[in-house]
């Protein structure tokens, strides 16, 4: 069924259509709580906090932007909320830039093994440089990035400018090439 | 813009800043005419696109527990 009377069914009270709702978005959502939290119990409390909030708030939802955007908000308001509450991480400061271009290693990168999706040595890698990246970073890195939201939606999303959410990305982008290719220098 | 004042510094900044926009400005002609010459820079730019790659293809399903969970607390269980 088309998502526009799925929503709408599901807003008149139809439990049908509002459990396709929320099988069709799961995933989405659960594996991107993962990517800003690195932990699987985690990723399943912010996918059950946005879904309870979608439920809740799903009556106001106006078609006036895409559903998507408006879960990837309410899912990026709970990742944030859940970062601020573990506070267990120190973050790298990313206020001066120039540091991020200097370069003291120098990687192979032809030698990372990018293409295997299940290389267990990259992937700590990559949870261990994404962590010491502030949860702002990290999301509006994720949100244009990895899930091809387009610099307007990741605004939309983070309620940032357009040029903060360029500033953004640009060292995030930056500071996680930097941490990677230490890591395999 | 002359070529000699783009330094390889600028043009990382630049990869990290501009990377997925379809810019066509003199600084990006700039740019571009200096990726060609300089490898180093080449590798830059390649290394970048492979981290923005590697986060993309890490990706987790959700567990059937936590689907059943999910559906469970929502009351929307078959």
């Amino acid at each position: 069924m088309e998502e526009k009377k799925l929503i709408e069914r599901a807003q008149s009270g139809d439990k049908k259509a509002l459990a396709d709702l929320v099988k069709n978005y799961e995933q989405t959502i659960y594996n991107f709580a993962f990517k800003i939290c690195r932990d699987k119990n985690y990723a399943e409390q912010i996918m059950q906090d946005t879904f309870y909030s979608m439920v809740k708030s799903l009556h106001q939802f106006d078609h006036n932007s895409k559903l998507s955007t408006w879960l990837y908000r309410i899912v990026a308001n709970h990742c944030l909320m859940m970062a601020r509450k573990l506070k267990n991480h120190p973050f790298v400061s990313l206020d001066d830039d120039e540091n991020l271009f200097e370069e003291k290693y120098a990687a192979d990168w032809s030698s990372i093994p990018y293409k295997d999706t299940e290389n267990e040595e990259l992937k700590i890698i990559l949870d261990k440089a994404i962590q010491n990246l502030s949860p702002d970073y990290r999301l509006v890195f994720l949100l244009r990035d990895v899930e091809g939201l387009s610099t307007e939606e990741t605004a939309q999303v983070t309620e940032l400018t357009i040029p903060a959410v360029k500033s953004r990305l640009h060292r995030a982008r930056a500071f996680l090439r930097k941490e990677i290719n230490e890591a395999f220098s | 813009m002359k070529n000699e004042k783009v330094t390889c510094k600028e043009v990382m900044k630049h990869v990290c800043e501009s990377l997925g926009e379809n810019l066509n400005d003199d600084r990006c002609i700039e740019i571009k005419k200096h990726l060609d010459l300089c490898p180093n820079c080449r590798e830059y730019f390649k290394s970048v696109e492979i981290t923005i790659d590697c986060y993309r293809k890490y990706n987790v399903q959700v567990p059937e527990e936590a689907h059943d969970r999910l559906m469970k607390m929502l009351g929307l269980e078959e």
